[in-house]
């Protein structure tokens, strides 16, 4: 019996939901298969419809 | 754990067993200062990843400057230390003795109670569109290319240089350092033996000389100078070179391999905002930019997107096309890609030149999703996505996995961030009864 979390993939979801669950207590573990987290949207310039930086 | 995947589950809701392969990065994450010594040392240049393969990287990396964690890893597959040959370039420049060629992967073993999939999606390749010719027409590109073109911190700091020219300036580059080269040593040898080139080159193929090492570079150097191939693609490129230009006209060109039933019948959710936003960006860079997106409808559905669109037509010029384009081929005089289209309002064929044209690709399923699907048993949708039920869009159908973002099905990072705290609730209630 565990009461941590995996969380696959560290693009904005799994980091999203990482955080989310840290904030509660809940011990994450999150795996991701590139040297760095970060997913598609470190790639973007700016994001919709404010125009906000992505990273 | 950045540099792993999970490679065995293995239990239920409450109590699952994972094996977690983390890879070697052949660099030790705690002792690593993240300098960058190494890599600006590194002999090693290869296409960037990060930045499309429009940059280049060495073989010892951060996969971006901001990536976390912020330590450098040696990519095994280019590295020639690794592949046995002498160099270790990176062992000798770095301060805090952090190289260490000798780590291999590691296995760790982890106890949980649930698991969150985020493993996101794939960018659709268009090349098998062969009416768009992708990977024929330089100036042909995907939005994400186009996304690492306007970032200032991308390969071309931002400027949006055409590929073609990009591509021309480096083999220039190439060609004057090539015969640069070659002018030097015939100076150096000319220097040291006082001899012409052309005197010394007579007596060489003569036979007269013998077989020395410098008389073999200096024949060989004058040989590379005199080549007239090499001279010709010179000269031609150079004529080019006043022609470079930065892009002053894009098309987008929507749904490339998206809702089309001979690629991938679902729609990708972010393609139109994504375009409206790079004309956008675009227009910022570049005040003289004239954008078109081609469209055969314009999906604006979530909040201030709609208003977005607008603006971006009125402040920003984009036009608004509608029509389904045919087919893109290139200009030769000037590398520019032409677009055909059935104006959807006019009703007429028309033909139109740009600087560039991106291509609005596809959201497809990772490719690694099968292989979990099948390690953990959740079952995929007729797309290849993870399959959910609409009124409980997180749970996969296995208790205790859930999903969130692109993983799930296409959508942008308001939904992804959205359905990320959805997962987590329901990953909350899972440990907490089970766990």
């Amino acid at each position: 019996m565990s009461k941590d979390v995996l969380v696959i993939g560290g693009g904005i979801a799994g980091m999203q939901a990482s955080l989310d669950l840290a904030d509660q207590g809940i011990k994450v573990h999150l795996v991701e298969r590139l040297p760095s987290i970060g997913g598609k949207m470190a790639q973007l310039d700016k994001t919709f419809p404010t125009n906000d930086c992505a990273i | 754990m950045a540099y792993s995947e999970a490679e065995e589950v293995k239990g239920e809701a409450g109590n699952f067993t994972v094996k977690v392969r983390k890879k070697a990065r052949y660099v030790e994450e705690d002792i690593c200062t993240g300098c960058g010594i190494c890599a600006e040392k590194c002999p090693i240049r290869v296409p960037d990843e990060y930045n499309m393969g429009l940059g280049k990287r060495k073989a010892i990396y951060r996969y971006f400057p901001q990536g976390i964690p912020a330590v450098f890893t040696i990519d095994s597959l280019h590295c020639t230390a690794l592949k046995g040959k002498k160099c270790e370039v990176c062992v000798k420049v770095c301060e805090a003795k952090a190289i260490n060629f000798e780590q291999g992967d590691r296995m760790v073993d982890l106890n949980v109670g649930a698991i969150i999939l985020s493993t996101g999606y794939e960018v659709f390749d268009p090349s098998v569109i062969e009416t768009y010719r992708y990977k024929s027409i330089p100036n042909v590109i995907t939005s994400l290319e186009f996304e690492r073109l306007l970032s200032a911190g991308g390969p071309t700091g931002g400027h949006l240089e055409r590929p073609s020219d990009i591509a021309m300036r480096d083999e220039l580059k190439a060609l004057e350092r090539r015969l640069g080269t070659a002018k030097s040593t015939i100076e150096r040898f000319e220097k040291q033996y006082e001899k012409s080139t052309e005197e010394f080159y007579r007596d060489y193929k003569a036979g007269q000389l013998g077989d020395e090492r410098d008389y073999k570079e200096w024949a060989v150097a004058h040989e590379r100078l005199k080549d007239p191939e090499l001279n010709k693609r010179f000269e031609e490129l150079k004529a080019k070179e006043p022609t470079f230009h930065k892009a002053k006209s894009v098309a987008f060109v929507q749904c490339a391999g998206s809702r089309d039933l001979r690629f991938n019948f679902w729609c990708c959710s972010y393609g139109c905002m994504h375009s409206v936003k790079e004309a956008i960006c675009a227009r910022e860079h570049e005040p003289k930019m004239q954008s078109s997106i081609f469209y055969m409808d314009l999906r604006a559905h979530g909040k201030g997107f709609e208003e977005y669109c607008v603006r971006g037509a009125a402040e920003y010029g984009i036009q608004f096309v509608r029509a389904r384009v045919a087919e893109i081929t290139e200009s030769p005089e000037d590398s520019k890609p032409l677009v055909w289209y059935e104006d959807a309002v006019t009703g007429k064929v028309e033909k139109q030149p740009f600087d560039l044209a991106v291509l609005v690709t596809a959201c497809v399923p990772s490719k690694g999703i099968d292989k979990l699907s099948q390690m953990m048993g959740f079952k995929l949708d007729e797309a290849g996505f993870v399959k959910t039920d609409p009124a409980s869009p997180v749970d996969t159908t296995v208790k205790g996995i859930f999903v969130c973002g692109c993983a799930q099905g296409p959508m942008d990072i308001p939904d992804s961030v959205s359905q990320a705290s959805a997962a987590v609730s329901r990953a909350a209630q899972v440990i907490e009864k089970y766990g």
